[in-house]
């Protein structure tokens, strides 16, 4: 009987010490941006997150990894649906694996888009416009879930401005997103290049990417590539700036 | 004055039953002393605390009140069971091991070095007789087998005590004389034996000593030959006596104011007689 | 010491003998198969998915191993009163205990070392065949190089080794908590079922210490509070062990953070034993 107290004191003992090395723990894991972004969610719909994810625990991996390999078969077979389930599936359970935000926007904006645009059994342009428009929609929905995620790295905000270039258009967004991406310690080399050509696009905005250009161009050769060359031209163009202070000269006009 | 093998002092052992108000009382103020050298039966019919009482001494259970020594080392001390070999009822041992296997263990156990824990293997084995038998799993061994491997392991370290529990306990007559042989020669080697047993007759032949429990209780307690013989009585056995000579004896009997309580003939006991029958007493 | 080593060996020795490791043919099989499903995909989803189910099987099974294992021990022991020979040899309980949990980290650490190396095979295997594929479509020249370096940092991480290791912790930990329950549990049943049950919990014990930390709880009452308390101080917090998921997804993880893991399951485990201690040396055999 004495022995059980103990035993249980001790045990007790040991939560209360250990309680502020673990909060301190955590926290420094969640500055590394473990676990997932720390939802703001009600207190319930956490448990069941959680203990979703927890029941799998261990089994997880093995979970996920099933589920990548029915969503490959998913499309192949062009079941855009499925696909998206089972991607939805695939990011609870790994939430910090950016591979699987990416490919499951890419399958979205870029794969099942094309097919609803080209669907054959769809006469009226307009509805199968429609249709591309919302798995371009799906796509940025995936990105932005996987940013709260992952926003410590680049990969998903280069993805998803360049959704926006590419498929919405939307220059403002894009340029805003390529910039987030620049920020990253890991972003690639010609993202903050990017945001600024897109800015470039961006109506009412051309002074500003002006300013920006001819910053990157006086940096020196290495950023004095074509694009931003030829960036550069259009504003200078645009803005009418006088030729005597144009950095741009096109090349001689060949009859 | 040597120190007893065994001293147990007013020991009492209750054990609650859990989620009940009642509690078993297993040993009841429990006295008594072995002397060295000596062969000590245990008898007592089944729960009446024989098993209880020789956990106390080996330290496997602690008593609830009252004191045990082993040659005047505290029993719930580690080091008491250093000069203490034990063979429990119906030992069962890793059965994965072979009998030179368990041998090396326990002597790792009780701290032998590696050129001893061999040498002390191979002449246990031999000394019980399993020497064929070594590189055989336990798993494979019968009965008496297994009592004569836990008869080794108990002496492994060479103790000076041996606690016995119901040691030929479902062993057939031949393997359980082996049994009685081996301990006399424990016996005429100096090493104490507490036995416990409810087998009478086995007491009987091996034992200097008895003692009796009865509901956690000693009732009795004495040399053999002290509590058994009938004071008042003699035996004569007689071997081709005619009629008229066992008349006579009756008559002179009657003469002389004794009584002649029974007149019979001497039976062979049936396990001299299995073993004469099967060969096994060779 | 000499005592306890020899109760290690023992155990180790029968784990062995009861042919346990017959179940890293199955481990085998899951490493195969996935290697071989997975081998439709993009390079670097390859790599990451036999990584990612190789490292998760090492958990499950390591896990079921030491549970299995540990919940086994003491009531086969008394059962086949093994107990009573070995602990009427001069050992006491503290010596039985430590050689038994010992001979677990033994088998523990076999298994995990047998499962590492298939796994890392099968990886070197797969990493071989897309390097030959790779230089095949590429030739050569300074894109093939590129491209096989490619394959090769998606492949390999020297991460993997601290990740392996936390799974051993994590599970050594299971192994100590197990042996606690054991002693004083009377069935195996009961104590694998209970194994499991913290298992669970301990994934979900932080929601728990954040809510009742906080002090303004959704349900602020007083009952709830003290189920929140008693909850947070009793149960380990198995989500600080998941850090191998940072690392099959590729992430690094800094040295200090493995160490801090490591100390902690250290901790978890030096109490787990002392408390299965406690309970052991007043248990009646």
């Amino acid at each position: 009987m004495k022995a059980r107290v103990l035993g249980i004191a001790i045990i007790l003992v040991f939560g209360a010490v250990r309680l502020p090395f673990e909060v301190r723990l955590e926290k420094e894991q969640r500055a590394l941006h473990y676990h997932g972004a720390k939802l703001d969610l009600g207190m319930r719909q956490r448990l069941s997150q959680m203990g979703f994810v927890a029941a799998l625990s261990g089994f997880r991996a093995v979970v996920a990894t099933v589920l990548h390999i029915e969503a490959y078969t998913s499309w192949q077979r062009v079941e855009w649906g499925r696909l998206k389930l089972t991607y939805d599936t695939i990011c609870a359970l790994e939430p910090r694996n950016m591979q699987s935000w990416d490919m499951a926007a890419w399958h979205m904006a870029y794969n099942a888009s094309v097919a609803a645009r080209e669907n054959k059994e769809q006469p009226r342009l307009a509805l199968r416009l429609k249709a591309e428009r919302e798995y371009f929609k799906l796509g940025e929905d995936f990105l932005l879930r996987g940013i709260e995620n992952n926003p410590d790295h680049a990969l998903l905000f280069e993805r998803l401005a360049t959704i926006y270039r590419d498929k919405f258009k939307d220059h403002e967004k894009a340029s805003r997103y390529y910039e987030e991406a620049a920020r990253r310690p890991d972003a690639m080399q010609y993202v903050h290049r990017f945001a600024v050509y897109e800015l470039a696009k961006v109506p009412g905005r051309e002074r500003e990417a002006y300013e920006r250009l001819k910053a990157l161009y006086e940096k020196g050769e290495e950023e004095r590539l074509p694009t931003l060359l030829r960036s550069l031209g259009e504003l200078e163009e645009k803005l009418d700036v006088p030729k005597a202070r144009r950095l741009y000269s096109p090349p001689p006009q060949k009859p | 004055m040597s120190e007893p093998a065994i001293s147990i002092q007013h020991v009492t052992k209750v054990f609650p039953i859990p989620f009940k108000r009642e509690r078993v009382v297993a040993v009841d103020d429990l006295s008594l002393t072995v002397e060295p050298g000596q062969v000590y039966g245990l008898l007592g019919p089944n729960g009446s605390g024989k098993s209880t009482t020789m956990k106390i001494v080996l330290g496997l259970v602690t008593p609830t009140a009252g004191k045990t020594e082993i040659f005047g080392c505290d029993s719930t001390r580690v080091a008491s069971r250093e000069q203490v070999g034990f063979l429990p009822e119906n030992p069962y041992f890793y059965k994965f091991l072979t009998g030179f296997e368990t041998l090396q263990f326990f002597g790792k156990l009780c701290g032998l070095r590696a050129k001893k824990r061999d040498e002390r293997a191979r002449e246990l084995l031999a000394l019980v007789g399993l020497e064929g038998a070594a590189d055989r799993r336990i798993g494979g061994y019968s009965k008496g087998m297994l009592q004569r491997i836990g008869l080794a392991q108990a002496l492994v370290q060479e103790p000076r005590l041996l606690v016995l529990d119901e040691p030929t306990a479902g062993v057939d007559p031949a393997g359980s004389r082996e049994i009685r042989d081996l301990i006399l020669g424990f016996k005429a080697r100096g090493i104490t034996v507490l036995l416990c047993s409810h087998l009478l007759e086995q007491v009987q032949e091996i034992c200097d000593r008895v003692g009796i429990l009865h509901r956690g209780k000693l009732i009795s307690e004495g040399r053999l030959t002290d509590l058994i013989s009938i004071e008042n009585q003699t035996e004569l056995i007689l071997e081709n006596a005619s009629p008229e000579l066992l008349a006579e004896i009756a008559a002179t009997t009657a003469a002389s104011g004794a009584r002649l309580v029974g007149q019979r003939k001497p039976q062979q006991n049936l396990e001299r007689y299995f073993l004469d029958v099967t060969g096994g007493n060779q | 010491m000499s005592r306890i080593t020899a109760i290690a060996s023992n155990t180790l020795l029968e784990l062995v003998r009861q042919k346990v490791f017959y179940f890293m043919l199955l481990f085998a099989a899951i490493a195969i198969g996935v290697a071989f499903v997975a081998s439709g995909m993009p390079f670097a989803e390859q790599f990451q998915v036999l990584k990612d189910a190789a490292l998760g099987a090492t958990s499950i099974f390591s896990f079921l191993l030491v549970t299995l294992a540990t919940a086994m021990i003491l009531p086969k022991e008394i059962e086949d009163r093994t107990l009573y020979t070995v602990l009427a040899k001069p050992v006491s309980r503290l010596e039985y205990l430590l050689g038994k949990l010992l001979g677990v980290y033994l088998l523990l650490f076999v298994a995990m070392l047998l499962m590492s190396v298939l796994f890392f095979v099968a990886l070197f295997a797969r990493e071989q065949l897309v390097i030959a594929a790779t230089l095949k479509d590429y030739g050569p020249g300074p894109d093939g190089e590129a491209a096989v370096a490619a394959v090769k940092a998606a492949a390999f991480n020297w991460n993997l080794v601290p990740a392996i290791l936390i799974i051993f912790t994590k599970s050594a930990v299971c192994a100590a908590l197990t042996l606690m329950l054991s002693s004083f549990a009377t069935s195996w049943i009961f104590t694998v079922m209970i194994s499991v049950v913290i298992y669970i919990i301990g994934h979900v014990q932080p929601i728990a210490r954040e809510a009742w930390l906080a002090q303004s709880g959704v349900n602020p009452s007083s009952v709830m509070k003290l189920f929140l308390g008693f909850t947070s101080l009793v149960f380990p917090d198995f989500q600080l062990f998941n850090i191998v998921d940072e690392i099959v997804v590729g992430n690094a993880v800094p040295g200090w953070m493995f160490g801090q893991v490591f100390a902690l399951g250290l901790g978890y485990v030096f109490i787990y034993t002392l408390v299965g201690y406690i309970f052991f040396s007043n248990r009646e055999l």
